[in-house]
């Protein structure tokens, strides 16, 4: 079954709305999604109906907002098939979810931890510095799995890859490396990103350790995410953010800690962004991954038969392996003067620059690129708008 | 180079907005890295430059790559520009404030650009004349309208200043418009170095056959005809003038020849000066200064303000 997207679009008040007298042409989405109406008027919900503290108050308001995040990570358990909700745990995002499996992670002197070439710098930045500990932090090529068997040694403790990168679509095939990494004794970290928004991710059938996401990515508030820990792993962790709704009892000298997820969710919660979180997993979750991915690949590859010999593209030609996003650069143009040329002309908003993936651009002595990233609300219309005002500047500036 | 423009640019929009504010602080880094020959951090200029493209593709795409591909040049244009008409600009103020109008004290055919609503004092350009200034009166000279008119203007012009003769219009606008309220009298400021007070001997020589104002408004139809010719030719042109205008040309031949009215002709020439006029045409409305050829509604605020002083007997 195909998408709605025209009665998707009317979930997202951004998408009524004109810019400048034109139309919003959003595809950003690998930096941020838009949400739609349910999302929002389920953070409103907690503000107007119940804004009270969680976990600890025993009134009316309190147990709503209890409800209201049972009920959310109930949603994000289901959406990505944890056994237990206790193994969703709330974060401010990806970058701190990972964060705290690199610090809670009792990594010492001698222990390797392992990346692949295209990591975010969130999957990247909290390994190197672990180098202060010893820990030795080391690149494989993204996925090669021969690459990585040579690396995978008894002292590599975690490996943490990218799922499907940011940079360029293309995805790894982590069920492969998983059973690689496990095989050699060593956990596997998930980060899932830009996955997560467009494909089902089975924690349970992809059996990793730990998977990090954003809630901000999926149609989710900005400022929550998720940390997902098989309860194994978890119980490998040593909390360092500690305080409120992490312990059930204290002395002056001692304390009891909490389980899991609370452990790791250390004083007030942003429950409006957890609820909305939920109402975001359950939005998708409706409308069927299947099928936004299917809709994502049909206008990458309209981009890619129109635009795609055109400009330098990053990755595969093969918009199949690229999934949701078109990542390109134009001869002689800098990124950024494209980004701007296409908003100016035509509202048409897609990032530039390194994506945050500094470290391989460096390697490939590249500035960055300009990219598009498209989602569930985009349209072949839009698509016409971005390809139009994309060939105007390849054939007058380039 | 364009960030120099849009740090002023945003300098003078920051006073009147706080969302300027990092914007002018973004084009002062990119100028003050750049005066000191380094990159711009912030890529205001790029930015900028984008922008600009950008707008430009859906209106014009031809535009849009020549701005893309001159962008470096059309900038130093724009700076060089900007900086000239600030420098011109300044140089106008202190001219204003020291004579009074903004070419300088060796304009002698221009005119302010300030809208004389608001010069009402005389001008300074011949502060350099020994005594005070002293206002002008209707004298001897040509006048319309009766004499008990609430409202006396007086006109220094020249019958070969283009300014003069643009006024024209304007002033039968208001004559037309205020009727017996208003007194107009004509005095002779014939620019000196044009040699051209032939022109003014002329109209004092009809004014004694009483067709002072026939010959006034040929001499300013025919000025370009006038300004083209010299000498014998010349004189032959003021002659065709004078017979269109109906005169009895051997008393004007003989008038002519006299140059009698030299010394009346000096005389408004004396008065203007003294009132401070240093240029044509210069209107002295009851003692109010408009300068060139301003539109009717600069007459009309003043004729309407010495009207109502009148009305009200102050």
């Amino acid at each position: 079954m195909g998408l709605n997207v025209e009665g998707i679009r009317k979930d997202f008040p951004i998408l009524q709305r004109k810019l400048a007298g034109k139309p919003v042409v959003y595809f950003d989405n690998a930096c941020q999604s838009l949400r739609p109406v349910q999302v929002i008027e389920k953070i409103n919900e907690y503000y107007k109906d119940f804004p009270a503290c969680g976990e600890r108050s025993m009134h009316k308001l309190g147990k709503k907002v209890d409800e209201g995040v049972d009920k959310a990570r109930k949603s994000l358990q289901a959406f990505f098939n944890a056994k237990r909700t206790e193994e969703i745990i709330f974060t401010k995002n990806a970058t701190e979810a990972i964060n705290i499996v690199a610090h809670a992670l009792d990594l010492s002197k001698g222990d390797v931890v392992l990346t692949t070439d295209k990591e975010h710098n969130s999957n990247l930045i909290p390994w190197q510095l672990l180098k202060e500990k010893g820990v030795k932090h080391e690149v494989v090529e993204f996925n090669n799995l021969d690459a990585l068997n040579d690396k995978l040694t008894k002292n590599v403790k975690i490996v943490s890859m990218v799922h499907t990168s940011n940079m360029d679509g293309t995805s790894i095939d982590a069920k492969e490396m998983i059973k690689a990494v496990h095989d050699n004794g060593s956990l596997f970290m998930l980060d899932a990103c830009q996955s997560a928004p467009h494909k089902t991710v089975d924690v349970r059938k992809l059996d990793v350790d730990f998977m990090a996401c954003s809630g901000h990515k999926m149609l989710g508030p900005s400022g929550i995410g998720l940390l997902y820990g098989k309860q194994d792993a978890l119980s490998k962790l040593k909390p360092f953010v500690v305080g409120g709704s992490t312990v059930s009892e204290s002395t002056y000298s001692s304390c009891d800690l909490e389980k899991p997820p609370h452990l790791f969710e250390a004083g007030l919660q942003n429950y409006a962004g957890i609820m909305g979180f939920g109402a975001a997993a359950d939005y998708l979750k409706k409308t069927g991954l299947d099928n936004v991915s299917a809709h994502e690949l049909r206008l990458n590859r309209k981009i890619t038969d129109a635009v795609g010999d055109s400009v330098e593209l990053l990755g595969p030609k093969n918009p199949e392996l690229r999934g949701s996003i078109f990542s390109f650069n134009v001869p002689g143009l800098e990124t950024h003067n494209v980004a701007v040329m296409l908003d100016e002309a035509a509202n048409v908003m897609v990032r530039s620059g390194a994506h945050c993936c500094h470290s391989w651009f460096n390697a490939h002595k590249m500035l960055g690129s300009v990219r598009a990233s498209l989602y569930l609300y985009n349209t072949e219309e839009e698509c016409d708008v971005f390809i139009k005002e994309l060939q105007k500047i390849v054939k007058l500036l380039s | 180079m364009i960030c120099i423009i849009a740090l002023a640019v945003f300098s003078i929009l920051a006073v009147f907005s706080a969302s300027y504010r990092p914007l002018a602080a973004e084009a002062f880094d990119c100028v003050f890295r750049k005066a000191t020959f380094r990159k711009c951090r912030t890529n205001l200029d790029q930015r900028l430059k984008s922008q600009i493209t950008g707008k430009l593709l859906t209106k014009s795409p031809g535009l849009a790559r020549f701005v893309y591909k001159r962008f470096e040049i059309l900038s130093w244009i724009f700076v060089i520009l900007f900086i000239a008409s600030l420098a011109y600009t300044v140089y106008g103020g202190y001219n204003y404030a020291l004579y009074g109008n903004c070419y300088g004290p060796e304009d002698n055919g221009g005119f302010c650009i300030y809208n004389a609503l608001e010069g009402e004092q005389f001008s300074k350009i011949h502060a350099e004349l020994e005594g005070e200034t002293v206002l002008p009166t209707a004298d001897d000279d040509p006048a319309m309208g009766p004499d008990d008119a609430k409202v006396e203007m007086i006109e220094f012009g020249c019958y070969m200043c283009p300014f003069s003769r643009e006024a024209q219009e304007v002033v039968k606008q208001v004559l037309e418009k205020y009727g017996d309220r208003i007194k107009f009298v004509y005095r002779d400021f014939p620019i000196e170095q044009s040699g051209h007070s032939d022109l003014h001997m002329a109209s004092n020589c009809a004014n004694e056959q009483g067709k002072f104002w026939e010959i006034h408004d040929l001499l300013f139809t025919e000025q370009e005809v006038c300004a083209q010719t010299t000498g014998e030719e010349r004189e032959k042109q003021v002659q065709d003038i004078a017979e269109q205008a109906g005169l009895d040309m051997a008393e004007f031949n003989a008038c002519m020849k006299s140059e009698k009215y030299e010394d009346e002709i000096d005389k408004d020439f004396q008065d203007g000066l003294k009132a401070g006029v240093y240029g044509t045409p210069t209107f002295f409305i009851n003692g109010r200064t408009i300068i060139g050829p301003k539109p009717l509604r600069a007459f009309e605020k003043i004729i309407d303000e010495e009207l109502e002083k009148a009305e009200n007997g102050s």
